[in-house]
């Protein structure tokens, strides 16, 4: 075997460990397994193991061979050439995603393991590890991913099952609605990606990184864009890193994010989603080296949720919060240090800062012990401290800086109030308008449904040729 | 309803009463670092249990019973029989039983046919389907008895040949019974009723039989005495589907976690210590603030609240005024608003009244602050939705319209609900199409009344009464039979165990420390073991040698005198000295590391290093039981010296907490180790060893854990007062005070203190340095066989955990409970007090060697020491009654409704301003026990065996009204024992009825171990053939 093959049949083991593993959760009720847990704990650790062992190899053997960068190149799965359009499936092994992928790795395994143990008779069970490898699949290929339509392939995955797990406990009303407002923060992340994507095809006729990144191996930064071309694709892909990464304005959902299993919170909020917009910065820096503007942008975005963050967090009492907040802000001092350029720094700051925070989310239980152990090691009580004393000199600003934390920001509200709000207010007249005109063409159609849609799903007295006839109607 | 706009004012007196009232429903639970067991309808608790559970079932919305499905899978598997079923229904019923119904005689045969077979209950907007999906209409249901149908169809053949035979079929009741099938007529043609196949005739009897049922329930509609709900949210919540508690929860759980802080968070909340009301003044009062648009006016209203300088009370009176709440209601409308933050409501009354107990107290008034603060804000969020969705000008008291309530509509839907349910009804009762016709109206009347009155929660009453007494016969044969047997062997006496009882053990009278207790005198039958409440009557302050505070080791009713520290030994206090210091930099870095990961500068230096936490993240996850082994090592560079004792003994006159007040006189440890030997009955017979063993538990990751620990150390760990009792018990002083009341210790007697760890399954002894070399050799047997049981015990509890192979032997169950300890992922390190069920106070003699599985408090008591008045007994019961019961109920209501009463899963649980948890970032404080820690529960009251006589339990039920409570309110079951015959009385209905065994046969096995191997379930008691039994009968072993 030369050594291409090697690297090949490597590369794939690590992508198709994960699919693997997806495929057998999903139909490891069907399959002739007595005990399913054990089962699925079993096949969790083999994928998690060859898919690691296969990363450390490729490494191993792209530290031998003195490289920078292999790729795994699947060719073109859809092109259409009128439009210059290509689904070009591909993958890189370079020094940003071999260290996160062996990231991603340790810390899935580890928590497979701490989950195999804490889901332990859920009934929820097998839905977890389902969430969990679509999950690991989604984070191994968008980390590896080469151009942009793959990533997205992945970054979609990502998002699909960290909502899916925030509203893991469906019983209840408030994961519900907390994963609901994951996913409307991650689907307007999207469409910030998707436009990027397509705005990148329209200059480069491309969705590979080289394209817009030039050719040499990351962290080389030479952009065969123009600065202005740089500066509109990396902001809306500022935009959805924002989004994935909670930076503001779309902090709110993070210690939303909480309602699942600790387990989940740790990995998905602590440690891997959460910096998976740090990641696609990272992807893209040339891009953003290319515009200085853009750089600047950046700078500004990371300091602020930074700051932001961490006086959110101060206020915080309940140890999910406050440990979201802790995680939050890094998170914004990783993309201030990407704008600033320093990527390396960056990239060993997002490893060191998962390691760190998925430690302290899993033991997030055990703060009632922590607390008695390191009052009784001090020989005092642990109190809350005053605020800086800036602040607390004056009551005025003291109370000030209290509301704000205690309201996080008042993200949320400004969202509810200046997106979200117009937005339903549009598409509800729309929904009136549109009733109002099936009305004038058909009398039997209950008046007014638009109300109804308002605020209940379908009007109770729509028989079902009333149904009909709306169906007809609209076509 | 116009009750509502009455009278608007309560007077101020009249809201402070009911805000009183309320707050006494509100959850008990103080915070979680001291989890103290009680019953959680602790509020209901003057009510009979029946009744209490019912109406807490309206009050909380929780459920009172298991479901019925769950009790007719229990009757399906042997654990309920039929019998029972008609034995407690027999019982429930008492005179009633023979009130005479029409149709199926007396109302006994009724609900004994109703029970017979499953109800099942057709919510209104199932109905539809449920008709569709079981082809109601076409075919009998499958609970029908085939020959029953039969007979029905050519029954109802019958009655229409006579009627319509002829053709015409012009009388009265032909003519009614004509319109009955006109609206199904069309599809059978009655002229070729001849030709119908059967299946034609099977599906026209049902649809006959339904429309007599439907006719008749909506001739006699039920009044619905479902109350409307009071509070203004649920209208417009029921009307708009807006949730205004969405809003103010928004605001107010924030509020409430910063206010009850104990020292979690980095900064605390402004003015804070100047209460509720001074707090939310200065966080929302100020103005140029960013807010929801429904809080625009918050600031205005705070500002006149704080300028008028209106208090809370009024406040709250102003708002029950805009609100329209009238004076009759005005203590339901409180209960329903507090209750609708029940958790936080809870905590903050229990912090305001107990603020002794936590680092953060909350000044007096604090609830009513709380309520006033609630009150505005839902105005505020009220007012906001009426207007957007009702439009403007909606008076706040208008919004309680019943017109536009959603639950009340609908009453067609109902009656054919009840219809369909009277119509499975009668196919499985085979009540006649005709016979149902030709009823009377009258009767019809009386039978719908009888059905209504028999409603779910009078059902599942029923079905549970049959679930305990189930148990109940079977406890108490296999405790009566096992004493019989092992009285014709010669051993249900102490006299003469002088010479062979090697050593005696005292625990605690904790179910799981029954297994312990069994497994030490199986290994060595020369062990004679005791069990006392843990704090072993030594009610103190205690303070460890590490520890820089006072804990309370005793019940929570007791509030301790005395103080009790834990000091190094003068050789080793530099070496102390030198550990302190070393701990207290070890703190502070850990201390830092912790707050400072979660700043901003700090927090960027331990992130960047933060790939070192990959090593303890992995290590503690994959290995957690050698990385705790590893730990241990570093622990022990900084702990404190090995050798240390305790300062025990008072210079001062007046105990207190200064230097010289630590401690106890001479005197008062004289009467603690006097109460403990006579409440137990150990005044002769010595051994020469005596080890006490206080208990608790610890475990990782665990919110819970002091839930696990000895409940009559009030949630804390009872080895300081086992060693505290050693240490009183040893001095020649008290002994010679003692011997002058008559409580002769022999000098060849010692006593050791010690601790065992119920998670990890360890025993610690204390002062064994002090021991006499006389007694050296006699600690060696104690401490083999200690280490045995610790071994067994591990293995036995194994047994529960499905994570745990059946096929482990005692080494490996010994690694495995120690391994769950130190695991960051397990949920249920223990499974604690769950499966308790049974309290037996009286000599070990009437269950030593009989298998209790872990299920029974055991109380040693020795009826023939005990005085005439019963005092002891009665002093005991005092503190076992309540404690038990407590602890029996939790574990009830929080199996029976995990999410109502209970805290549900833990995996989402969030610790919460270090005083409870939370689901996620956001919810209600969850009270109670979760799921994972009852669910191998068996929920039944607690049946208590006391061995005394029923003249004498009377006469202590009387004299004590706490007991009286739950003992006639039946929040527990009581039976008496005689220790001579092994006779048995039950308390049923004020007195003492004989109790009829079942059974005289008991199984037996040879072992503890050969009869729980290889199960999982709950398993029956038997009798274990121990070397005694063996030797001293001709008995063998099956």
């Amino acid at each position: 075997m030369t050594e291409q093959q090697i690297f090949e049949s490597l590369a794939v083991i690590v992508l198709a460990s994960p699919l693997a593993l997806l495929l057998f959760v999903s139909f490891v009720a069907v399959l002739p397994f007595r005990d399913k847990e054990k089962a699925i704990r079993s096949a969790t650790y083999l994928a998690i193991l060859a898919g690691l062992l296969a990363s450390v190899g490729i490494a191993a053997g792209m530290i031998a061979a003195g490289e920078s960068a292999r790729l795994l190149d699947l060719g073109d799965w859809v092109a259409i050439e009128e439009v210059s359009f290509h689904f070009h499936v591909a993958f890189v092994f370079d020094w940003l995603s071999v260290p996160f992928l062996i990231l991603i790795w340790i810390l899935c395994g580890t928590v497979a393991a701490f989950t195999s143990r804490y889901l332990h008779r859920e009934p929820g069970f097998q839905r977890y590890f389902i969430l969990y490898s679509l999950f690991t699949a989604g984070m191994v290929i968008s980390s590896l991913a080469r151009t942009i339509e793959v990533l997205f392939l992945g970054w979609e995955l990502v998002g699909l099952s960290s909502a899916l797990l925030v509203g893991f406990f469906h019983e209840r009303k408030s994961p519900v609605i907390n994963g609901l407002r994951v996913w409307g923060v991650y689907r307007f992340a999207d469409a910030a990606f998707l436009i990027a994507a397509l705005v990148l095809h329209h200059m480069t006729n491309h969705g590979d990184f080289t394209a817009m990144t030039g050719h040499a191996a990351w962290p080389a930064t030479d952009s065969n864009l123009e600065p202005w071309q740089a500066f509109v694709a990396g902001l809306l892909l500022l935009i959805a890193a924002a989004g994935k990464s909670a930076l503001i304005p779309f902090s709110g959902w993070l210690p939303r994010a909480m309602e699942g299993p600790t387990a989940s919170s740790a990995i998905f909020y602590g440690a891997l989603s959460v910096h998976l917009g740090a990641f696609l910065l990272l992807r893209a820096c040339p891009l953003i080296a290319a515009s200085p503007a853009l750089s600047a942008i950046v700078v500004c975005v990371g300091l602020a949720t930074a700051l932001y963050a961490s006086v959110v967090s101060s206020v915080q009492a309940d140890v999910k919060s406050a440990l979201a907040f802790a995680s939050l802000t890094q998170v914004g001092l990783i993309v201030a240090e990407i704008g600033m350029g320093w990527y390396v720094l960056a990239l060993l700051h997002i490893l060191g800062h998962a390691f760190l925070r998925t430690l302290q989310l899993l033991r997030a239980p055990n703060l009632l012990h922590d607390y008695f152990k390191m009052e009784t090691a001090m020989g005092r009580r642990i109190v809350a401290g005053d605020q800086p004393r800036l602040l607390s000199r004056y009551p005025f600003f003291r109370d000030q800086v209290y509301h704000f934390a205690l309201n996080r920001g008042y993200l949320d509200s400004f969202l509810d109030g200046w997106v979200i709000g117009p937005f339903c207010t549009v598409f509800r007249q729309f929904t009136r308008w549109e009733s109002r005109w099936i009305a004038m063409w058909d009398s039997r159609v209950v008046n007014d449904a638009g109300d109804d849609f308002a605020s209940g799903p379908i009007h109770p007295d729509w028989s079902e040729e009333s149904a009909m006839d709306h169906e007809r109607v609209s076509r | 309803m116009d009750t509502h706009t009455s009278h608007p004012d309560g007077s101020l007196s009249q809201i402070g009463q009911a805000i009183d009232h309320a707050a006494h429903f509100l959850p008990a639970q103080g915070p979680i670092t001291v989890f103290i067991h009680h019953n959680t309808l602790h509020a209901l608790e003057h009510l009979p249990f029946e009744k209490a559970v019912r109406h807490g079932a309206e009050l909380f919305g929780c459920r009172a019973y298991l479901s019925e499905e769950r009790y007719r899978e229990e009757l399906a598997v042997g654990r309920i029989r039929t019998s029972d079923i008609t034995s407690s229904l027999l019982e429930s019923l008492g005179d009633e039983a023979d009130i005479f119904v029409g149709l199926l005689g007396t109302r006994f045969n009724l609900r004994r046919a109703i029970l017979r077979h499953p109800l099942h209950a057709v919510l209104p907007e199932q109905l539809d389907w449920v008709i569709a999906e079981s082809s109601a209409f076409e075919k009998f249901n499958t609970e029908a008895d085939k020959d029953e149908s039969q007979r029905m169809v050519s029954a109802t053949r019958r009655w229409l040949g006579r009627v319509f035979g002829d053709g015409n079929g012009n009388g009265e009741s032909e003519r009614e019974l004509k319109q009955l099938c006109e609206p199904f007529a069309d599809r059978f043609s009655l002229a070729q009723m001849e030709s119908w196949k059967p299946s034609k005739w099977e599906s026209f009897t049902l649809n006959l039989l339904w429309r007599i049922c439907l006719n008749e329930v909506a001739r006699f509609p039920r009044h619905d005495h479902k109350r409307p709900p009071v509070r203004h949210r649920d209208f417009l919540y029921s009307r708009t589907g807006e949730d205004s508690d969405q809003l103010v929860n928004d605001i107010l759980i924030p509020f409430c976690l910063g206010l009850l802080d104990q020292g979690f968070s980095k900064w605390h909340m402004p003015e804070r210590d100047k209460g509720l009301f001074a707090a939310f003044y200065a966080l929302h009062g100020g103005g140029g603030r960013i807010r929801d648009r429904w809080l625009r006016t918050l600031p205005d209203e705070l500002a006149r609240i704080h300028d008028g300088r209106v208090t809370p009370l009024q406040s709250v009176q102003e708002s029950l005024h805009q609100l329209g709440v009238g004076e009759n209601e005005i203590e339901l409308f409180i209960t329903q608003t507090l209750l609708a933050l029940r958790g936080f409501a809870g905590m903050i009354w229990q912090v305001e009244r107990r603020a002794d107990r936590v680092a953060h107290g909350l000044p007096q008034g604090s609830l009513v602050e709380f309520l006033a603060i609630r009150l505005i804000l839902d105005r505020l969020a009220l007012a906001d939705i009426a207007r957007r969705e009702l439009g403007p000008r909606q008076s706040l008291a208008g919004l309680r319209d019943y017109r536009f309530h959603r639950d009340v509509a609908d009453p067609f839907q109902n009656t054919r609900c009840e219809a369909f349910a009277i119509f499975l009804l009668a196919q499985t009762l085979g009540w006649q199409p005709e016979t149902l016709f030709r009823l009377t109206q009258p009767n019809w009347k009386k039978l719908l009344e009888e059905i209504r009155l028999f409603d779910e929660t009078e059902r599942l009453q029923v079905f549970h009464l049959a679930y305990e007494r189930r148990f109940r016969q079977q406890s108490l044969d296999a405790i009566r039979n096992h004493h019989l047997a092992r009285k014709s062997a010669g051993l249900d006496k102490r006299k003469g165990q002088a010479g062979k009882v090697l050593f005696d053990v005292i625990t605690c009278i904790d179910e799981r420390e029954e297994s312990f207790r069994r497994h030490l005198e199986e290994i060595n039958p020369a062990c004679r073991t005791w069990a006392a409440a843990g704090f072993f009557c030594v009610a103190m302050y205690y303070r460890a040698a590490d520890s820089f505070q006072y804990v309370p080791l005793c019940p929570i009713v007791i509030e301790p005198k005395h103080y009790v520290e834990e000091r190094v030994a003068g050789e080793q206090e530099e070496d102390g000295r030198r550990r302190t210091a070393l701990r207290r930099t070890v703190g502070a870095t850990l201390h830092g590391l912790h707050s400072g990961s979660r700043s901003l500068f700090s927090g960027a230096a331990t992130a960047v290093l933060g790939t070192l936490a990959a090593i303890p993240l992995v290590a503690r996850v994959l290995f957690p039981r050698f990385t705790a082994l590893f730990r241990e090592h570093f622990d022990k560079l900084y702990s404190v010296p090995s050798d240390t004792w305790l300062q025990i003994e008072r210079k001062a006159s007046q105990p207190g907490s200064g230097n010289d007040e630590i401690g106890y006189s001479v005197d008062e440890m004289t009467e603690i180790v006097e109460r403990l030997l006579r409440d137990i009955g150990m005044t002769s017979e010595w051994s020469r060893l005596v080890i006490l063993l206080g208990h608790g538990s610890t475990s990782l990751n665990n919110p819970h854990e002091s839930a696990h620990d000895c409940g009559a150390c009030g949630g804390g760990r009872g080895g300081p007062n086992a060693r505290a009792w050693a240490r009183m018990g040893n001095d020649v002083r008290v002994r010679a005070a003692l011997a002058a009341r008559g409580l002769i210790v022999p000098d060849t007697t010692w006593f050791v203190g010690g601790y065992h760890n119920t998670c990890d399954d360890s025993v610690t002894l204390y002062d064994l340095s002090r021991i006499p070399s006389s007694h050296a050799a006699d600690l060696e047997p104690a401490r083999a066989a200690l280490h045995e049981a610790c071994l067994r015990n591990a293995h036995e509890r194994c047994r529960r955990f499905e994570s745990a192979d059946l096929r482990l032997g005692k080494e490996s169950a010994l690694r495995h409970v120690e391994a769950r300890v130190e695991d960051l992922s397990q949920v249920r390190p223990e499974y604690g007090h769950a499966t308790n069920a049974l309290c037996v106070v009286g000599r070990r003699e009437l269950t030593r060697n009989l298998y209790l599985d872990r299920r029974a408090f055991l109380q040693s008591y020795d009826p023939s020491q005990d005085d005439a008045n019963h005092s002891i007994l009665a002093r005991i019961l005092a503190a076992v009654v309540p404690v038990c019961g407590g602890i029996s109920l939790e574990y009830y209501f929080s199996y029976v409704d995990p999410e109502g009463y209970g805290c549900g899963t833990k995996l989402p649980h969030n610790i919460s301003a270090l005083v409870g948890v939370m689901n996620g970032a956001a919810s209600d404080l969850r009270t109670g026990l979760p799921w994972q820690m009852v669910e191998i529960h068996e929920p039944v009251r607690l049946l208590m065996i006391i061995e005394s006589t029923p003249e004498a339990m009377l006469s202590i039920i009387a004299g004590n009204p706490v007991i009286r409570q739950m003992v006639e309110g039946r929040w527990v079951q009581v039976a008496t024992m005689n220790g001579e015959s092994g006779d048995m009385h039950l308390f049923q209905q004020g007195r003492f009825v004989p109790h009829h065994p079942e059974t005289t046969e008991l199984q037996r096995a040879p072992s503890s171990a050969a009869w729980y191997r290889g199960w999982r379930g709950h398993l029956d008691f038997v009798q274990i053939d121990a070397a005694e039994l063996v030797a001293s009968g001709n008995r063998k072993t099956p």
